[in-house]
């Protein structure tokens, strides 16, 4: 009898729960705006940022070399420099002031400058021969490929020079080679090899376009219940309201659902499709995405419940995706970063989900590698959910309150119109007696 | 004709209108003063340093000599690199990558000793994370000065035993040196480059988005006709008044940015300071007319804005300013164009970076001012929708 009741009661909180999520999908897909941002944006912004970065890598930036020297070794050098995949040698100019205009003028990003001595001090080797380097500073990776050029001909001349200095000296030529570079030393990148740009960048990106477009569809929803006044639930049928629970597991499904299919599309098929890294098993993928989902889900419907009209969110927090970028420490590392801000990125789900992403995408790591951003990403959840609930428990009791205070009002004022009127009544009543009274003792005189 | 006069008087008391409304609604002031505020500050404190240092790293030492813990020794003094794990096998030192842990590892080789020892140049090989792009090349160029010095070390001491004076072999050890000068930012700070174009790009959106909400509650309140009213039915008064105190306070905000960029974080301006502002408050017009465009195509609040949010994101990327135009497809180059993030960055790098005379600038103002006549095309269009609010409210 016992477990026929525990059944029963089981039955109307799934009941519940399912018809919370019924209607929250059935508002979702009534208001066009939140589709345009969950079903436009979240489909079409990862396709756009491919688009923007597929030639992910820079090459053959635009140099001018002002030769000086006029020498063998000065020409050398400047053949190296153009073979170099990263810069190409557009202009060669007679003087700095002529290279300068064309740098002025944007049309090279570079320029090479070698001295007219350049050769005298490499023969007597008594000094240093110093090559001068100007970067254009507009863009980040103009001023990265000019400088990684130069620096890699210059190490690698520079050895070449003092191989033969030491052969001079008639050191043979492997134990010049043991003297020139003792210990030969070789970086390999591991992952992202062709160190492109678009394959360092896109994958963070496609996260965050995940979290963005929740966070804001989630916005608009919870803006749009605070306007209409349908943020705490009355289930259809029953006169009750949904208790906090199930009102929030209902609305997290409907999210989660929806979720999974756009976000396997922008974090799984668009990496295949764009040839992305995609290194990770799709299962450990779409297992980090669970956590990943939850945790934006309820941070957004948190924070969404202070938006007070519908479109409020969008143009508050539209500079949110900047910050989550950055705060994140995808771009700039984590350990030159402010501590304050660091910690404040730890509370952030985009910070574990883009970082987890990139270690599984990027560097094909499982997902027990990725341990501690799927654990933080639960931790999160478990936050956010709790969060929501007290809110939520706050939101309805005060609405109980509001709703208790009302009734007894209207009881109040119920109750004082039949006091006034029962004494209208007893009144007239008296007034009667009084007549009746006065009439008979009239008819007894 | 309404005399001048008058037609100013109309203008202001629409704009007075507009002042009432923008106090009203906390969203305006937190959305613009604040927002702009907190970037500010968040961008302009977010860094410890103006270059990254001191990146975490691993050593796999499988060598497992006194020299190899030596080295491990060394590198750790050089305060270069922070070695956060030496562990004896390569799976375990990529396993730390993949953690997220190091941004390289460098693995010494078995019998590192002895080939050292017996000049047969044991290869260090250094691997390193391409994935976290500025982490990993940060810490490569600090190893690779770590392992340059290592080897002229090695070789002075050598050189030394063979007598030759100590001011020769200095020469010795590095025949060539290359001088590097970055042009407009000499330090090649990291954030002179970023907060120069993000904080203005994030001005823009404000700009956009508010325009967009200020003009759509009109609609969405059904308060445009009222708003036609105060400019006594011109739609131009109306537009006029209503947009006067946004520009000023969007300039207001933007010139502020610029001075406490330049005058108290030192930002280096190689041009002129005033041609700088007068092409932001050229960018802040193009924005607002882009803005305008917007809410007249398509009258309707929510779906003006959410498109809006759309094309303003995407100013960041299409601004060239970290991966440069020259690296996107042709067709994308070309769109480009149609975000004045862009035009304002190009008056950036010629007035902060490269100082060049002010008509090198003129071109990227003058489309800015063409941008500012796009409105002109949706006015019919707009003035019908305010007049008959006949669009959907949401």
């Amino acid at each position: 009898m016992n477990i026929q009741r525990w059944i029963d009661e089981l039955l109307t909180r799934l009941g519940d729960t399912w018809r919370v999520y019924v209607l929250e999908l059935r508002r979702i897909f009534r208001d066009s705006g939140v589709m345009l941002i969950f079903f436009v944006a979240g489909l079409a912004y990862p396709v756009i940022y491919n688009l923007i970065y597929v030639r992910n890598v820079v090459e053959n930036v635009e140099v001018a070399v002002v030769d000086m020297s006029c020498s063998p070794a000065s020409r050398e050098f400047v053949y190296r420099f153009d073979a170099a995949p990263e810069v190409e040698v557009t202009h060669t100019c007679a003087t700095m002031e002529e290279a300068q205009a064309l740098l002025k003028a944007q049309k090279i990003h570079g320029i090479l400058y070698i001295p007219a001595d350049y050769e005298s001090i490499l023969l007597t080797g008594l000094e240093t021969a110093h090559i001068s380097l100007y970067c254009d500073m507009s863009s980040f990776l103009y001023m990265k490929n000019v400088l990684t050029a130069a620096n890699m001909v210059m190490l690698d001349y520079m050895n070449n020079i003092q191989i033969d200095r030491y052969e001079a000296m008639n050191i043979g030529e492997e134990m010049s080679w043991a003297l020139v570079q003792s210990v030969p030393f070789k970086a390999v990148p591991l992952f992202n090899p062709t160190g492109g740009y678009g394959t360092f960048l896109v994958p963070p990106i496609l996260a965050l376009i995940v979290h963005q477009t929740l966070f804001f569809g989630i916005n608009m929803l919870q803006g749009t219940a605070r306007e209409e006044n349908t943020e705490v639930f009355i289930l259809p049928g029953r006169r009750r309201r949904a208790s906090v629970f199930r009102l929030l597991i209902g609305r997290g499904a409907a999210y989660f659902v929806i979720y999974m299919a756009i976000a396997s599309f922008g974090m799984i098929l668009i990496p295949i499709i764009f040839d992305l890294p995609h290194l990770a098993a799709v299962g450990d993928v779409l297992r980090f995405m669970v956590p990943f989902l939850l945790s934006t889900i309820y941070f957004s419907i948190f924070f969404g419940s202070f938006q007070k009209e519908r479109e409020t969110g969008m143009v508050t927090m539209l500079f949110s995706s900047l910050i989550f970028f950055f705060i994140s420490g995808v771009s700039w590392p984590w350990e030159s970063m402010n501590p304050f801000w660091k910690g404040l990125g730890y509370l952030l789900p985009s910070t574990w989900g883009m970082h987890g992403y990139i270690h599984l995408q990027s560097m094909g790591a499982t997902l027990e590698t990725t341990a501690r951003e799927y654990r933080m990403l639960w931790v999160l959840t478990a936050v956010y959910f709790g969060a929501c609930a007290l809110l939520y428990a706050y939101k309805a009791w005060r609405m109980d309150t509001t709703a208790r205070r009302e009734q007894a009002l209207r009881k109040q004022m119920v109750m004082e119109r039949i006091a006034t009127e029962r004494k209208r009544i007893e009144d007239k009543q008296e007034k009667g007696k009084q007549f009746i009274e006065q009439h008979i003792r009239h008819s007894r005189l | 004709m309404v005399s001048l006069t008058r037609q100013i008087e109309i203008v202001l008391r629409v704009a007075k209108r507009e002042v009432n409304m923008l106090l009203r609604r906390p969203v305006y002031i937190f959305s613009t003063i604040f927002v702009m505020f907190f970037s500010c500050v968040f961008f302009l404190t977010l860094f410890k340093t103006g270059s990254p240092e001191k990146m975490p790293i691993a050593v796999v030492d499988l060598d497992h000599s006194a020299i190899s813990r030596r080295v491990v020794h060394e590198l750790n003094a050089t305060q270069a690199v922070d070695i956060v794990a030496v562990t004896d096998t390569y799976e375990q030192g990529r396993r730390l990558m993949q953690q997220g842990r190091v941004y390289a590892f460098v693995v010494i080789p078995e019998r590192f000793y002895a080939d050292l020892a017996s000049f047969k140049r044991p290869e260090v090989v250094f691997y390193m994370n391409n994935a976290y792009t500025i982490g990993a090349s940060t810490a490569s160029k600090q190893l690779l000065t770590v392992m340059t010095l290592a080897s002229g070390a090695f070789q002075r001491e050598v050189l030394r035993k063979k007598g030759l004076p100590e001011y020769l072999i200095m020469k010795r050890l590095q025949p060539i040196a290359v001088e590097s000068h970055f042009i407009g930012n000499p330090s090649s700070n990291y954030l002179v480059y970023l907060t120069g174009i993000i904080l203005p790009g994030i001005l823009g959106l404000i700009v956009l988005m508010i325009t967009i909400y200020s003009i759509g509650l009109e609609l969405k309140g059904k308060t445009s006709r009222d708003w036609l009213r105060a400019a006594q039915g011109s739609f131009t008064r109306a537009m006029v008044g209503k947009l006067l105190p946004h520009v000023v306070l969007y300039c207001a905000m933007g010139v502020t940015m610029n001075i406490v960029l330049v005058r108290m974080m030192h930002f280096p301006v190689n041009g002129s300071f005033v041609w700088l502002n007068v092409g932001m408050v050229a960018y802040i017009l193009a924005m607002q007319s882009i803005a305008v465009t917007f809410v007249g195509i398509i009258p309707i609040l929510r779906v003006a804005l959410s498109a809006g949010a759309l094309y303003g994101m995407l100013s960041f990327s299409l601004s060239g300013f970290t991966f440069p135009k020259m690296g996107m497809l042709p067709f994308v180059q070309a769109l480009t164009n149609l975000f004045p993030l862009r035009h304002y960055y190009l008056i950036y790098v010629n007035e902060v970076l490269l100082g060049n005379p002010i008509t090198q600038s003129l071109p990227a103002v003058a489309v800015l001012i063409a941008f500012t006549g796009l409105q002109m095309l949706i006015m019919r269009r707009l003035h019908k929708a305010l007049l008959y609010q006949y669009f959907p409210k949401d």
